[in-house]
């Protein structure tokens, strides 16, 4: 009887430290934007739809935030206000066989967030970096960037998990006010319509492809001898966010350098 | 007597002890006019926190508070609430995007339904709130005990709460800067507590938000100062 009674009164006072915070699927209101006249599909890998963080606060609250489909939800619709033509595709699907101009695949690098025990204040913060990688019609790299989101809430409730999951859906709308404004600026995929591959391949001055080792621009050069085509020959769905980075220092990322040139976040 | 000479006499205690129990409040409020203003029927005005990724913490309640206070009464402006307006401009009036000055205003003019969608709601003000309420000082002790034969408080506590406010407001008008209103509150909260604790609350917030929302409402209908 002790020991159930010790039990239980344990697991009040757990009750109150950290949270399982679990999003449900985020919207945002219709943009007022004129959408880039672009077909293109969206793969959403497997990470990037069952994001999970874990996190113990001051080694003493855990807390277990849970993105679920929200971000893809996000992204979807998202592209859909932002490119006339999108298929979304799941992370096994085939592209091969479908007629677009460009391949986008989202991931998540890193995951934090600050509760008011540990930043002295009366907020819950979440920042979240994303990366897009964009792919040409010929199913080569061609854009790469990473773009951090932030999003604030002030307490309330009673418990954190409400706040928390606001300063989440605030970070993931200020993403997507992100890429409205710096998509087209930051990789130039509008340059990408019913533009030959090859063309695409040799033409990309101060991007990734300028960064490309020796032996992949003389791969490039080949390509500029390439008939235009439209169908495309896109990767297999390849290792995307790996798991959860704590750290959001850009310092530590290894792909930063093949970020084309005038990539920023603001 | 009768019931409701006893009730108004209760009220008129309760009001009393209210006023007696309140803390200590100073404040200061201003305007600072650019140009003129005045306001037709039919237009309407909106309140906006400054971005937080400038670093401002204006808090949700107070901005609602301002728009309660200025939507109010017969003289009440049409207020259109933030959140809705925001949805409805999607994606430029975001912490990120929105414009910090009015000199970006015309750009956002020309984005695609941007003006139409501010001619719909008849919008002619935008207004910034900038500050907070923070605690900047307290001190004293206060220690309370329970026993089987019953419990109580003794001692003395203390704090003083600030709150800073100021507001921007922009004309749609003219896309120009109509001037700002600042609110400047100080209120010291007392504690003392001689078995039971009498708490003497200062609402520093509160009173920012009125005082705020008063002058707000002169300057933008362009009353004359009493």
């Amino acid at each position: 009887m002790r020991s159930l009674i010790g039990a239980i009164l344990s697991a009040t006072l757990m009750a109150g430290c950290g949270a399982n915070v679990t999003l449900d699927p985020v919207t945002i209101p219709t943009p007022l934007i004129d959408p880039i006249p672009m077909s293109v599909a969206l793969r959403i890998p497997a990470e990037f739809e069952h994001y999970v963080h874990e996190d113990e606060v001051l080694g003493r609250e855990k807390w277990r935030i849970d993105l679920g489909r929200s971000n893809a939800a996000l992204f979807s619709q998202l592209f859909e206000f932002m490119f006339d033509d999108v298929t979304v595709l799941g992370p096994d699907d085939d592209a091969s066989a479908l007629a677009i101009d460009a391949l986008i695949e989202p991931s998540i690098d890193a995951f934090e967030f600050s509760v008011p025990s540990q930043s002295k204040t009366e907020s819950y913060a979440v920042w979240i970096r994303y990366r897009l990688k964009i792919y040409d019609s010929a199913g080569d790299m061609y854009a790469n960037w990473p773009l951090s989101a932030y999003g604030k809430s002030e307490q309330f409730g009673l418990t954190g998990d409400e706040p928390l999951k606001r300063a989440a859906i605030l970070a993931m709308r200020d993403a997507a006010a992100l890429m409205i404004m710096n998509l087209d600026k930051s990789t130039a995929i509008a340059a990408l319509k019913d533009r030959p591959a090859a063309t695409l391949a040799s033409g990309r001055s101060g991007s990734a492809a300028s960064e490309a080792a020796p032996e992949e621009q003389a791969a490039g050069q080949k390509k500029t001898q390439l008939p235009k085509r439209r169908e495309v020959a896109l990767p297999p769905p390849g290792p995307v966010a790996g798991p959860a980075v704590l750290s959001m220092d850009p310092d530590q990322d290894d792909t930063r350098e093949s970020v084309p040139e005038g990539s920023t976040n603001d | 007597m009768t019931e409701a000479t006893i009730s108004s006499g209760r009220i008129l205690t309760a009001g009393f002890l209210a006023l007696a129990l309140s803390g200590c409040i100073t404040s200061r409020v201003e305007d600072a006019r650019e140009g003129i203003t005045g306001i037709e029927a039919g237009e309407s005005i909106v309140i906006l926190a400054k971005s937080y990724h400038l670093g401002n913490e204006t808090e949700d309640k107070y901005i609602n508070c301002v728009e309660d206070a200025l939507a109010r009464g017969s003289k009440g402006l049409r207020v259109i609430p933030h959140r809705q307006f925001v949805d409805s401009l999607f994606p430029w009036f975001e912490p990120r995007t929105a414009p910090a000055e009015t000199k970006g205003l015309p750009k956002l003019m020309q984005r695609p339904g941007v003006a139409e969608r501010i001619a719909e709601q008849n919008l002619r003000y935008i207004v910034w709130l900038d500050g907070d309420t923070d605690r900047v000082a307290g001190g004293g002790s206060l220690s309370c005990a329970v026993g089987p034969g019953g419990g109580g408080c003794f001692g003395f506590a203390w704090w003083q709460n600030d709150a800073d406010y100021s507001a921007a407001v922009w004309d749609l008008k003219g896309l120009e800067s109509a001037g700002s209103v600042t609110a400047d509150i100080s209120g010291t909260s007392f504690l003392p507590a001689l078995v039971v604790p009498i708490p003497l609350i200062a609402r520093a917030q509160a009173a920012a938000c009125k005082g705020l929302a008063d002058q707000l409402r002169t300057f933008i209908v362009d009353e004359p100062q009493a």
